[in-house]
C-alpha cells in the first residue's frame, strides 16, 4: 500500500470512529424518545450529546479515597484504543484498510479480548466497593461473550478459508454469510452487547451497583468513556457488517456507501436493544450463555465446517 | 531500519515491563506488567513474521493475565489488592535463582548458532512450525483439544453452584429426614442415619 492509501486509511479510521460515535449516541436519544412515546425531535437530539458533554466537563472531578490513579486514567484510553485497532482491521472499501494484516480476524480478536482489561481497570481503580463489583462482574462474565464471539468470527472465516477480512468480505459474492450461517449473526450480536457492556447486558455498569464500574467517575474522565464504549459498538457494527453481511458488496451504489449502511443497520440494532430489551440479570445471563448461546455457537462453526468440506468436493 | 527500531523499543518495554512485575506494590498491578511484557513479545513474534502466533498470544494474555489478578488477589489477605504490599520474598533465592537463569539465558544467545541468513519470502512461519510440532499427530492433538474443552465444562458443571439438587449452598440439608416425613413413618422414631 502506498504512504498516501495509509495516511487516508489511518484518517478513515479516525473519521469513522468520530462520525460513527455520534451518530450512535443520536440514535440512542431518539430511540430512548421514540419507545417512551414522547416527541422525538430528531434535529434537536442532534445537540443532545453535545449539551450533554457539555454539562459532564462542566461537573466537577470526584475522586475517592487512595484510588490507582495511573491505571484509572489509562482505562478509558486503553477502551478507546482497543476500538480503534478493531476499526482499523475493517476494510471500508477494497483496499481502504488501515491494519492490512493476514490475520485480521485475529487482531479484531486480540483487541476485543483485551476490552475486559480496561472495564476492570475502570472498576478496580477507584478503590470503592461497588465500581470493584462490576469490575469483578465483567471478567465473571467474559467468557460467556467471548467464546460465542470468537466462534462466530472463525465459522464466517472459514468459507473464506483466510483469516484475513478482505477475503472473508470476497468469499460472500454470491451468498452473505447472514443468511449461508443463519446462526452466525444473532449470536455475534448478542455477544457485541456482552463486549460493549451495553443495553440488556450492561452488567458491569448496572443500575443493580447504582452504576457500578463507573460509579465513581466524573466529568471529562466519564465522557471519554462514554465516547470509548460507544467507539466499541461502532468497532462490532462494521466488523458485522464485513463479515456477515458481505461487507462493501452490492450493486449500483459504491462500496464505501455500501459498508457505512450495513454498518449503520447493525449499528442502529445493537444501540436500539438498550431500549427494547430488558436487562438481563448476570447469572441468568451466564447460564444462558453455557447452556445454550455456546453450545449453538459450537453448532453454527460446525455447520460451517460441514459446508466448507462439502464446497471443497 | 524502521524494523530494528520496534524491535528495540519493543524488547525495551518487554525487559522494563517485566522488571516492573516485581516493583509493583498492588497483585492487580503486577498481573497487568505482565501483560504488558507479553504483549511487546507478541509484537516482536509479529515482526519475526510470526503473525498469528504473535497476536494469539495477546489475545490468549488478555485473559489469562485477568483470571490470574482475580486469584492473586483472591488468595491474598488483602482483599482488594489495593493496599501496599511488596511483591518479592525469600530474597537471597531469588537472587541466586535470577543470576543462574540470567547467566544461562545470556550463554545461550551468545554460543548458539542462530542463522545468518534471513529467512527466504513466501514462508508462513506459523504453517511451518504446526507442521514441525504436531507433525501427522494433527487428529490427536485436534482430540485432545476437544477432551480439553469437554473436562473445562464438566469441572464448571461441577462446581457449579447450582447442581441437579439445588443450590450447593443449601446441600447441608439432610435428605434422611424428608424420607422419613414423607414415609409416612411413625412419629418420633428415627429415620435411617
Amino acid at each position: 500500500m502506498s504512504a498516501l492509501g495509509v495516511i487516508v486509511a489511518v484518517l478513515s479510521v479516525a473519521v469513522a470512529a468520530a462520525v460513527g460515535v455520534y451518530i450512535a449516541a443520536w440514535v440512542d436519544i431518539v430511540l430512548a424518545r421514540a419507545v417512551a412515546g414522547v416527541a422525538v425531535r430528531p434535529l434537536e437530539a442532534l445537540v443532545a450529546p453535545l449539551s450533554w458533554g457539555a454539562a459532564a466537563a462542566l461537573k466537577a472531578r470526584t475522586t475517592t479515597e487512595r484510588p490507582d490513579a495511573e491505571t484509572w486514567a489509562l482505562a478509558p484510553a486503553l477502551l478507546a484504543a482497543l476500538a480503534a485497532v478493531g476499526l482499523a482491521a475493517v476494510p471500508l472499501a477494497p483496499g481502504l484498510l488501515a491494519a492490512d494484516v493476514a490475520n485480521g480476524i485475529v487482531l479484531f480478536g486480540a483487541a476485543m479480548a483485551l476490552v475486559v482489561v480496561a472495564v476492570f481497570l475502570q472498576g478496580w481503580s477507584p478503590n470503592s466497593p461497588l465500581p470493584m463489583i462490576g469490575g469483578y462482574r465483567f471478567i465473571a462474565e467474559g467468557l460467556s461473550y467471548e467464546i460465542p464471539l470468537a466462534v462466530v468470527l472463525i465459522a464466517a472465516a472459514l468459507p473464506a478459508r483466510s483469516l484475513a477480512i478482505a477475503p472473508i468480505v470476497l468469499s460472500q459474492e454470491n451468498l452473505w454469510n447472514v443468511v449461508r450461517q443463519p446462526l452466525g449473526l444473532p449470536l455475534y450480536l448478542m455477544a457485541a452487547l456482552g463486549l460493549a457492556f451495553w443495553g440488556p447486558l450492561a452488567l458491569p455498569e448496572g443500575e443493580d451497583l447504582a452504576g457500578g464500574s463507573s460509579l465513581e467517575v466524573s466529568g471529562v474522565s466519564r465522557i471519554l468513556w462514554r465516547i470509548a464504549q460507544l467507539m466499541i459498538l461502532v468497532a462490532v457494527s462494521a466488523m458485522g457488517a464485513a463479515v456477515f453481511l458481505g461487507g462493501w458488496l452490492g450493486p449500483l451504489l459504491p462500496g464505501a456507501a455500501w459498508m457505512i449502511a450495513k454498518t449503520l443497520v447493525l449499528l442502529v440494532l445493537l444501540v436500539g436493544a438498550r431500549h427494547l430489551v430488558a436487562r438481563v440479570p448476570t447469572e441468568r445471563y451466564v447460564i444462558a450463555s453455557w447452556a445454550i448461546l455456546i453450545p449453538l455457537s459450537l453448532l453454527d462453526v460446525f455447520i460451517a465446517g460441514i459446508q466448507a468440506l462439502v464446497a471443497a468436493r | 531500519m524502521i524494523l530494528d527500531v520496534t524491535f528495540w523499543a519493543f524488547a525495551a518495554l518487554a525487559v522494563f515491563s517485566g522488571w516492573r512485575v516485581f516493583r509493583a506494590d498492588s497483585m492487580v498491578r503486577a498481573a497487568y506488567w505482565l501483560l504488558v511484557s507479553f504483549a511487546a513479545v507478541g509484537v516482536i513474534l509479529v515482526l519475526m513474521k510470526a503473525q498469528f502466533l504473535g497476536l494469539i498470544l495477546i489475545l490468549m494474555m488478555g485473559g489469562e493475565m485477568t483470571i490470574m489478578a482475580v486469584f492473586m488477589v483472591a488468595f491474598m489477605m488483602n482483599p482488594a489488592g489495593l493496599n501496599p504490599m511488596t511483591m518479592v520474598h525469600r530474597n537471597r533465592v531469588a537472587i541466586v535463582a535470577g543470576v543462574v537463569s540470567f547467566l544461562a539465558i545470556a550463554a545461550l544467545g551468545l554460543f548458539a548458532r542462530f542463522p545468518t541468513a534471513p529467512a527466504p519470502g513466501g514462508v508462513d512461519p506459523t504453517r511451518k512450525l504446526g507442521v514441525e510440532l504436531l507433525g501427522d499427530s494433527m487428529l490427536v492433538f485436534q482430540t485432545a483439544g476437544v477432551t480439553l474443552l469437554a473436562t473445562m465444562i464438566a469441572a464448571i458443571a461441577i462446581s457449579s453452584a447450582r447442581g441437579r439438587f439445588g443450590n450447593a449452598d443449601e446441600g447441608s440439608v439432610e435428605p434422611v429426614q424428608l424420607v422419613a416425613a414423607d414415609a409416612g413413618d411413625e412419629p418420633g422414631e428415627e429415620g435411617p442415619r
